[in-house]
């Protein structure tokens, strides 16, 4: 599995790989689902839907990215994405009389040292990834609540151009910083020393530091990026209601590992890509819009969703068998 | 200083349930009063359930996401199926649990994948169809006897709850200690391949975690509804997080094949007096929420390099 993990992909054998085949699968899948949902669902192609499916990849896309690197890195997950969206929202919020991208560089901020503290606790103080994010969930909510009161906290003045501005009709400018953290994060994944020493340190830990991997620093850089991912989120669901507060982020931790799981990052560490994480949020965005555009209650939504994520890992399992 | 050098945790989770029940006495004369170790065996009862099939499941070297959300499920199983014949609606609640759990363990051992994927699919589904049950609205319970007889209290402090979950805890713990199933179950944790090769029922351990996980849980979901007398899609919403935390407080260890039940059932206790006293004594919201993450953060670093060093200086 390693070779294939780690080897450039090429031609059209290395999409089908193993290691591979889920992710193409869901690729595939999701541009037939685009194109199939434009030509036969009336409105579905319209700008305004289609950014509104962009708005809701956004958020959860970027936080899922961050999140992958903790994955990828083979700390399972983060617990903590939620709290931190929810207090970086607040910050935004607070911050946004100096305008927006000094109040996006504050959240940020928030988030790196939050991400910061939790990688050094995990890599450093080696103690259990998922106790400690659950812990730190709580700490960050409690000193959220304790900061903010408990109330909602509005934006002065009228929607900003990162809230709801658009680069061309249908293309929000949220969706163009989703695009540029996907390829910054791909590139900084697939062709950097970080990166290979980041996925090493996911596909076996104890080879890796044998090794001589930087394998702390990888993985209190995971948890910077995590935490910086959902503070990203956190500002742009902010951005776009004009409010910051506690249930900014309610879902967002389960929302991101299944929008990567169903992408075809392995759980367990080491297999999967930036762009995986990508496809597989908006494979979730389109799949939840076009029940959301046929009047389908919320529930069935969430059905659905749990369904698509048995079904992604189910055939991506099947797949990736037969081909052994 | 023995069992401190041998396992810190033990020691910590003794000296955490201790010292908040001297601090919490001390601040409300309430807190010892029979009628709170019945509120706080009622809280056990509940997030106890949930703990134990997580930690049976965390036991055979997997992790069931699902609970939290089959509480919700199954207790508006229990009222919906239960209206007329409470029995009936038990049976349903437990049979739907223990099938779920079922198709949890089968899938998972099939596919070769990790339970986290699988069950998160399943959390996530059960979520939605909460919801579905629920159409809109909190669902009452009008079988008013049954829900006096689940609130009546033994020798004032024990609920019927609480007896029924402490039950099933030494049930647990002895299946675990003295039984075949409970040697494969911590052999499949340890190490899946050599226990296999050995002999174990890896495969029928691993599945039937995963079936007492579900059915615990539904068990909880549905005396939750009775006892409460209605049952909503929003109940369950913390006790993933919350049970996972009481396992790993109670020394479950995520790697596997490491964990008591009365482990766990103390770590239930830590996260339940936590919360109980901070309610009696009027804490403030964001008070609650930073001393619950203040402790599980000294149990996650009692579990971590800080322990491991002291371990060596007092060894």
């Amino acid at each position: 599995m390693s070779a294939a993990t780690l080897s450039r992909t090429s031609g059209f054998g290395g999409l089908f790989a193993p290691a591979r085949v889920q992710a193409t699968v869901i690729q595939i899948a999701t541009v037939v689902m685009f194109l199939a949902a434009c030509a036969f669902i009336e409105n579905f192609a319209s700008a305004s839907n289609i950014s509104s499916i962009l708005y809701a990849a956004s958020t959860v896309g970027i936080a899922a990215v961050g999140l992958a690197s903790v994955t990828i890195s083979g700390n399972l997950f983060a617990l903590s994405l939620g709290s931190t969206a929810a207090f970086a929202s607040i910050v935004y919020i607070a911050a946004s009389g100096w305008g927006v991208l000094p109040a996006l560089a504050a959240s940020v901020a928030l988030g790196l040292v939050f991400g910061l503290l939790q990688g050094l606790v995990v890599g450093w103080l080696r103690c259990n990834a998922i106790i400690s994010t659950i812990a730190a969930g709580s700490l960050i909510a409690g000193l959220a609540t304790w900061v903010s009161d408990g109330r909602t906290v509005l934006a002065e003045g009228g929607p900003s151009w990162l809230g709801s501005g658009t680069l061309i009709p249908g293309v929000p400018w949220q969706a163009v910083l989703f695009l540029l953290i996907v390829i910054v994060g791909e590139v900084l994944m697939q062709r950097t020393r970080a990166g290979w020493e980041l996925r090493l340190r996911g596909t076996n830990p104890d080879a890796a530091e044998l090794a001589g991997l930087r394998v702390t620093r990888m993985v209190v850089l995971s948890y910077v990026l995590a935490g910086a991912g959902a503070a990203i989120a956190g500002a742009l669901i902010a951005a776009q209601s004009g409010t910051g507060n506690l249930r900014v982020g309610a879902d967002l931790d389960f929302s991101a590992i299944a929008a990567m799981l169903v992408g075809g990052v392995a759980i367990g560490g080491g297999r999967g890509r930036i762009i995986d994480v990508a496809s597989g949020t908006l494979f979730l965005a389109v799949l939840t819009n076009i029940l959301l555009v046929n009047n389908f209650a919320y529930e069935v939504q969430l059905m659905v969703k749990g369904l698509a994520v048995l079904v992604a890992v189910t055939a991506g399992a099947l797949l990736a068998r037969k081909k052994r | 200083m023995k069992t401190l050098a041998e396992n810190p945790l033990l020691a910590l989770r003794w000296l955490l349930l201790l010292g908040m029940a001297v601090i919490f006495t001390a601040a409300n004369s309430y807190f010892p009063a029979a009628g709170n170790i019945f509120a706080l065996g009622e809280s056990f009862a509940l997030l106890g359930l949930v703990a134990l099939g997580l930690a049976l499941t965390i036991l055979a070297g997997e992790f069931d996401l699902s609970g939290g959300a089959m509480v919700a499920v199954s207790g508006l199983i229990m009222l919906k199926c239960g209206a007329d014949n409470a029995v009936l609606g038990l049976l349903a609640a437990l049979a739907f649990g223990g099938l779920v759990g079922l198709f949890n363990g089968i899938v998972t051992l099939k596919l070769g994948v990790s339970s986290l994927v699988t069950t998160l699919g399943v959390m996530i589904l059960l979520s939605g169809f909460a919801v579905w049950l629920e159409g809109g609205q909190a669902i009452n319970f009008e079988n008013y006897d049954l829900t006096d007889a689940f609130n009546m209290d033994w020798f004032g402090v024990l609920s019927p709850r609480s007896v029924i979950t402490i039950v099933l805890f030494v049930v647990t713990g002895l299946m675990l200690a003295f039984t075949r199933m409970g040697r494969d179950i911590i052999a499949a944790g340890s190490h899946r391949k050599a226990a296999g090769m050995a002999g174990a029922d890896v495969r029928g351990a691993v599945v039937t975690t995963f079936v007492l996980s579900g059915l615990f849980a539904a068990l909880a979901g549905a005396l939750l509804a009775i006892t409460l007398g209605r049952a909503s899609s929003t109940f369950g919403a913390n006790l993933l997080l919350q049970g996972a935390s009481a396992a790993i407080l109670g020394g479950v260890a995520l790697s596997g094949g490491v964990g008591r039940p009365f482990g766990v059932a103390i770590g239930v206790l830590v996260l339940a007096v936590l919360n109980n006293g901070l309610g009696l004594i009027g804490a403030s919201s964001p008070a609650i929420l930073l001393l619950n993450g203040g402790v599980l953060l000294i149990a996650v670093l009692a579990g971590g390099a800080p322990a491991t060093w002291l371990r060596a200086r007092l060894a």
